[in-house]
């Protein structure tokens, strides 16, 4: 198998051998994949490739190989790399290991690809960081077939009232439930139509989060995602506070 | 054919080495039986020793034989400036510069999430104390500029904001006797952006 050319974004990579490295790659039509890049440690003259594969910018591809691993054959810049700094350089972190640990090896999803380049470009810019997020890992949720019904319940099918409380049953969707469950566990109805309306901020910001880190929960497994603790330790490494845990973005 | 056990163990031993397959641990293990006992032998006794002798510096985490590593150690050196590198090779080429009379903190490592290195792994904790209790008046942070050594550069800077300590970044740039030509968009890019004055180069 050769393919020339293809959009990727490099999602991680590490060293291998001597001079070579395991890229793990997401592609527009093949899905995410791993690629050797063979001798990329090693200085060649003029350019190298290593300094031009590097995270959150956008690549052609071209690999060939017929095993799981491929060989990466070609790869040039298909554009400005996104500048990504401090809290916003995390973010980009952080769905790198959400793109690792939710999509499946050879499993091709141009919508998740598209809306990932869009992603990036919009965390480079300067509007707020946390829609950005949640509006992503919801159209990553809906990519995968875990789509969130936020206007309907899910075991009548009623519309949701803005002042019940419900909580999120991972196999169904939304369920109304008593607001004397533990405050972690419900959202309000209010706060959950907004986010359907692409509403998020404020309150319905933090539920978003809550709804969202629960949502994903189910399809992470066990393994706490690395760089959702980074973040935190990042946001609060200059001032020595307690961590609580709706200070960081993610 | 086959080899005695003990060659075979010796030849898989060698392949440990980076770089060291099948056919070149069994050339060097040939090589060292036929033709340099003696070598092998320094070899052997040089390995034990560093692996037995050889520990990390207590201030700067490099790899030093004493508590302190000779630059830690050295008088001469400059305490109140510190520069923050991933690896010993890295201080290793800055030391060959020739132009640096400060002393270093190896992070043995950068942040990377997706393999689960968080701060603590690379003794920033231990920075933080040493930093913060002491003389230091300037960190240079020159971590790699990859997206990884970015964010460790992000993470120390937010670590020591409103400790009082300058901090510097390594430029970003051209490398001598380049030809811009073949340099890729991302690195002038960075060249430009971090332009500097005619004047202030001298």
């Amino acid at each position: 198998m050769r393919i020339s050319l293809q959009p990727a974004y490099l999602l991680h990579r590490k060293p291998f051998r001597d001079s070579s490295q395991l890229l793990e790659v997401l592609t527009a039509e093949h899905g995410r994949i791993s690629l050797v890049a063979k001798g990329v440690r090693r200085k060649a003259r003029g350019g190298n490739t290593s300094a031009l594969v590097q995270p959150f910018s956008p690549l052609l591809v071209s690999f060939s190989g017929r095993g799981e691993m491929k060989t990466l054959t070609h790869a040039e810049l298909a554009g400005a790399p996104w500048m990504l700094r401090g809290e916003r350089l995390f973010s980009g972190l952080y769905l790198n290991e959400l793109m690792i640990r939710l999509l499946q090896r050879y499993d091709p999803h141009p919508m998740v690809f598209a809306r990932y380049g869009e992603t990036l470009a919009a965390l480079a810019s300067s509007a707020a960081a946390e829609p950005i997020l949640r509006r992503f890992e919801m159209h990553l949720l809906e990519e995968l077939g875990y789509r969130l019904s936020l206007e309907v319940e899910a075991d009548t099918g009623e519309a949701l009232d803005p002042n019940a409380w419900y909580r999120l049953d991972p196999d169904a969707g939304l369920v109304a439930c008593a607001g004397t469950i533990p405050e972690i566990q419900r959202y309000q109805g209010s706060d959950l139509l907004a986010i359907a309306k692409d509403d998020i901020q404020g309150s319905s910001a933090t539920t978003a989060k809550r709804l969202l880190r629960q949502a994903l929960a189910v399809h992470l497994g066990d393994a706490p995602l690395r760089s959702r603790s980074l973040f935190r330790q990042y946001a609060n490494a200059g001032d020595r506070q307690t961590p609580t845990q709706d200070e960081s973005s993610l | 054919m086959k080899f005695s056990p003990a060659l075979e163990s010796l030849i898989e031993a060698l392949r440990c080495l980076p770089g060291v397959g099948p056919r070149s641990a069994q050339r060097m293990s040939l090589h060292l039986l036929e033709r340099d006992r003696e070598g092998a032998e320094t070899l052997a006794q040089s390995l034990t020793e560093a692996v037995e002798k050889i520990g990390h510096c207590s201030r700067c985490r490099n790899f030093a034989e004493e508590t302190l590593c000779e630059i830690c150690a050295d008088p001469r050196r400059d305490r109140s400036t510190v520069c923050v590198v991933e690896s010993p090779a890295d201080v290793l080429a800055l030391e060959q510069s020739a132009s640096y009379r400060g002393v270093y903190f190896v992070l043995m490592g950068h942040l990377s999430p997706i393999d689960g290195i968080g701060p603590d792994d690379i003794g920033l904790d231990v920075f933080q104390r040493q930093v913060t209790d002491g003389e230091v008046k300037e960190v240079i942070l020159a971590t790699n500029p990859t997206v990884e050594g970015e964010a460790t550069a992000y993470f120390l800077t937010d670590m020591l904001a409103g400790t009082g300590i300058s901090l510097t970044r390594i430029a970003h740039g051209v490398p001598l006797g380049g030809e811009l030509e073949y340099v890729d968009g991302s690195t002038l890019a960075h060249a430009l952006s971090g332009r500097v004055p005619v004047d202030a180069q001298r």
